[in-house]
């Protein structure tokens, strides 16, 4: 990767190592956001291969196409954990991690060394709960030490992506550049002080719910009912509301993209940072785990119901309000931007947020109003189908995928020094919106029509479920379809891995300059990459658009 | 901010660096939050159960076992007398009165590990074994949540304590004391309301 290692550093402030041991050991925010960022898109490639042989299996009904009966269940968990937890939080903890110094004219996140051993503990955990799944361990696991394992691990990834976001959100409050008020702050930076702070409140929970059951499951297995009662008590953070926790950057990058592209501030920066804020605010999922899933409350009603539907109105309010705000931008510029493949996918990721706020708005308003009988006569509420999967399949997959291909084209010059392949992206571009779709549509409507069974909430049992439901109304096709979504996916994301390896790895990308997009925000005031190590000289800023000041200046002096 | 005005809109750089005094009062902070919101799903999970565990919660959650009700209110108090003396350290260091300052961050330590053996020997005298009930599971997995949460703050006590009177960290060393001192008022406010929950109200 190549890097600018001619940097002025303080006095006091040590060189970083530009040898690969350098890696392990960096106190650089720039080297660990990329550590962070091409992790998270080598894990996104294993849980989505997971994911397809599940959902592969799910195109029959009676019996298991490509995993076993076994190993189905732990399949399925694991390619959740994947997707959350060694996927889109950290991968956007990485963009921060990258991008928000040089946003606020830090030289450096807060606490640069705990930001490593986030990026490392986050890894030896990965490893290690891969480790246990292939021991036959995880949730459903026949391997007591290695469901053991699994918690343990868990626990890492946990405690490592809280150290990360612990560090961004300090750097954010604390390091700004003096001058630099927080309602100045760029949309991007913004969004992620939201993203870390609700992941600071509300991904402790599990750590704490993990001790309990840890305890319980290594020591006589008194009320858990051992292996099997672990999933259904950690899966609400992998499900919405607490998803929208994970893809607020997401806002904050189409933000950045869109006013950069139309060249305009956003019309009322309050009202930005509050639709912003809304969504972060009602993705708070913990509650769920006590309210709805855990210790046995089978069915939405009453005051569940209405604080659900609330959650996932606020959500659409403010994705919608946010979308709306930044066409008022576009607009205003009174020409139609560039296309480009980071302004596509900035739009479609905002979208998509929205997409996935209505479907669950939906989702809640049906369960808690028992339309067309949901939750009565046997019929399952749509918490309990595949409609779920849907659910997170247009947030993991549409949103933020979609938003991370965003933010890597946008930010590849800042990051790596080079453009990314304009053609690749826009055919990546392509495979990944084409893969969410087809993700999000065919469980969705699986769940709606044939009541395919999400299965955990079903019964623990995975055989039991599947050779118990007798599918004989469409749900094989549909199924068929978000596996041929999922599929598409893949390619989607070695698209990325192939644009990252030929314009970066083989340098075969256009130099960048400082500013190439003709952006506002101030990283772009800085070289491109800028240098590793701390520099001596901090931009003085007081303003999140300092490089659209610059040419007002100019316009008024004219 | 205003579109016109040059000294704010040009790109200018400027040398040396900002102090940055409230970073790891800020950083202790956001820790509170997160162990506060771990304690809470714990504690949660703990009167979940609770509740669910039949049509009399309460009649034989227990299992038999008696809590050792002046055993866990005398290591309430060492802790409550701890946070005074952390707060004499704190307004020592504050002072440069290294004497004070010392005796005063000795004592601390000295009783908050009194607290720890206090707890040890109340849970042994109570005879919560783990794995014996659902109750002793659930005690013992939250008190050992909230006793490593004060296991923490006195290692944070004493590092930056140490830290601070060694004095080479000046006046930024006091405020990062002062962050550790935070944090042990919240370990025992943490141990409080985990004492109240499982060994008051059970």
């Amino acid at each position: 990767m190549s890097e600018n290692n001619n940097a002025s550093t303080a006095p006091g402030v040590p060189v970083e190592d530009p040898t690969p041991f350098g890696w392990l050991t960096t106190a650089d925010h720039k080297r660990t956001g990329r550590l962070f960022i091409v992790c998270s898109v080598l894990y996104l490639v294993l849980g989505t291969v997971l994911d397809l042989l599940v959902r592969l299996d799910l195109t029959s009904a009676t019996e298991f196409v490509t995993l076993s009966s076994d190993s189905f269940a732990q399949g399925f968990a694991f390619s959740r954990e994947a997707l959350t937890l060694l996927f889109i939080i950290p991968a956007f903890l990485g963009v921060s991690m990258y991008i928000v110094p040089l946003q606020i004219g830090a030289s450096n996140l807060a606490f640069p060394r705990a930001a490593t051993a986030s990026f490392w503990t986050w890894k030896v955990s990965a490893v290690v709960l891969i480790g246990a799944y292939l021991g036959n361990g995880g949730p459903y696991g026949g391997w007591a030490n290695g469901v053991d394992l699994h918690l343990l691990a868990l626990s890492g990834l946990v405690v490592a992506l809280l150290l990360g976001a612990i560090s961004v959100a300090t750097t954010i409050m604390t390091m700004r550049s003096p001058g630099l008020y927080m309602d100045e702050t760029p949309p991007f930076t913004w969004s992620s002080l939201v993203s870390a702070s609700m992941l600071v409140v509300s991904l402790p929970v599990l750590l704490g719910q993990i001790a309990i059951i840890y305890v319980d499951h290594r020591y006589g297995r008194v009320f858990l009912f051992g292996n099997y009662g672990v999933w259904e008590r950690i899966d609400w953070i992998h499900r919405t509301p607490q998803l929208f926790i994970y893809v607020v950057p997401v806002l904050g990058v189409a933000a950045e993209i869109v006013l950069a592209n139309a060249r305009r501030r956003v019309i009322e920066p309050l009202a930005m940072y509050f639709t912003i804020g809304l969504v972060g605010l009602f993705g708070f999922g913990a509650w769920t785990n006590f309210a709805i899933t855990g210790e046995g409350a089978d069915i939405i009603d009453g005051v569940e119901g209405v604080v659900l539907v609330a959650l996932y109105g606020g959500a659409l309010l403010g994705t919608l309000g946010l979308l709306g705000l930044l066409g008022l931008a576009v607009i205003q510029n009174r020409k139609l931007p560039k296309i480009s493949t980071s302004l596509l996918a900035a739009f479609a990721a905002g979208t998509l947020i929205l997409v996935g706020a209505l479907v669950g708005f939906i989702g809640a308003a049906v369960d808690w109003l028992e339309i067309a009988g949901r939750g009565n006569d046997g019929n399952p509420q749509l918490r309990m189908t595949t409609w779920v999967t849907g659910q997170q399949s247009v947030l993991i997959y549409g949103a933020g995928l979609l938003g991370l291909l965003a933010a890597i084209h946008w930010w590849a010059p800042k990051i790596w020094g080079r453009q990314l392949n304009e053609l690749l992206g826009l055919l990546n571009f392509l495979a990944i919106g084409a893969g969410a779709l087809l993700a999000f549509v065919g469980p969705t409507l699986s769940g709606l029509l044939t009541e395919q069974p999400d299965f955990v909430y079903a019964d623990p049992n995975a055989t039991a479920v599947y050779s118990g439901w007798i599918d004989d109304s469409g749900a094989e096709g549909l199924s068929a379809i978000g596996a041929a979504g999922v599929a598409l996916l893949i390619a989607g994301a070695g698209l990325l891995l192939l644009n990252l390896l030929i314009s970066v790895g083989l340098k075969k990308g256009l130099q960048a300059d400082d500013d190439p997009w003709g952006a506002l925000s101030p990283e772009w005031m800085l070289p491109s990459p800028p240098p590793i190590g701390e520099a001596d000289d901090l931009p003085m800023l007081t303003s999140g658009t300092p490089l659209l000041d610059s040419t007002d200046s100019e316009e008024v002096t004219a | 901010m205003s579109d016109t005005t040059p000294a704010l809109t040009t790109p200018a750089l400027a040398s040396g660096r900002p102090q940055r005094p409230r970073t790891q009062l800020v950083a202790t902070g956001f820790a509170c939050a997160a162990i506060s919101m771990m304690m809470a799903g714990a504690l949660g999970f703990y009167m979940a159960r609770r509740h669910a565990s039949g049509p009399h919660p309460g009649s034989d959650w227990l299992d038999g076992l008696a809590v050792p009700n002046p055993q866990f209110d005398y290591a309430l108090l060492t802790l409550g007398a701890s946070m005074i003396t952390a707060h004499w350290a704190l307004w020592a260091s504050r002072r440069q009165d290294t004497a004070h300052a010392w005796t005063a961050i000795a004592t601390t330590l000295l009783l908050g590990l009194g607290f720890v053996n206090m707890v040890m020997y109340s849970l042994n005298r109570m005879g919560v074994e783990i794995g014996a009930g659902e109750y002793q599971n659930l005690a013992f997995a939250t008190t050992g949540l909230a006793l490593a949460v004060v296991v923490v703050g006195l290692l944070y006590l004493g590092l930056m304590g140490l830290r601070s009177l060694g004095g080479s960290v000046g006046q930024q060393g006091s405020t990062a004391f002062g962050a550790a001192v935070f944090f042990w008022d919240f370990a025992a406010l943490v141990w409080t309301v985990t004492w109240f929950t499982v060994y008051v109200v059970k």
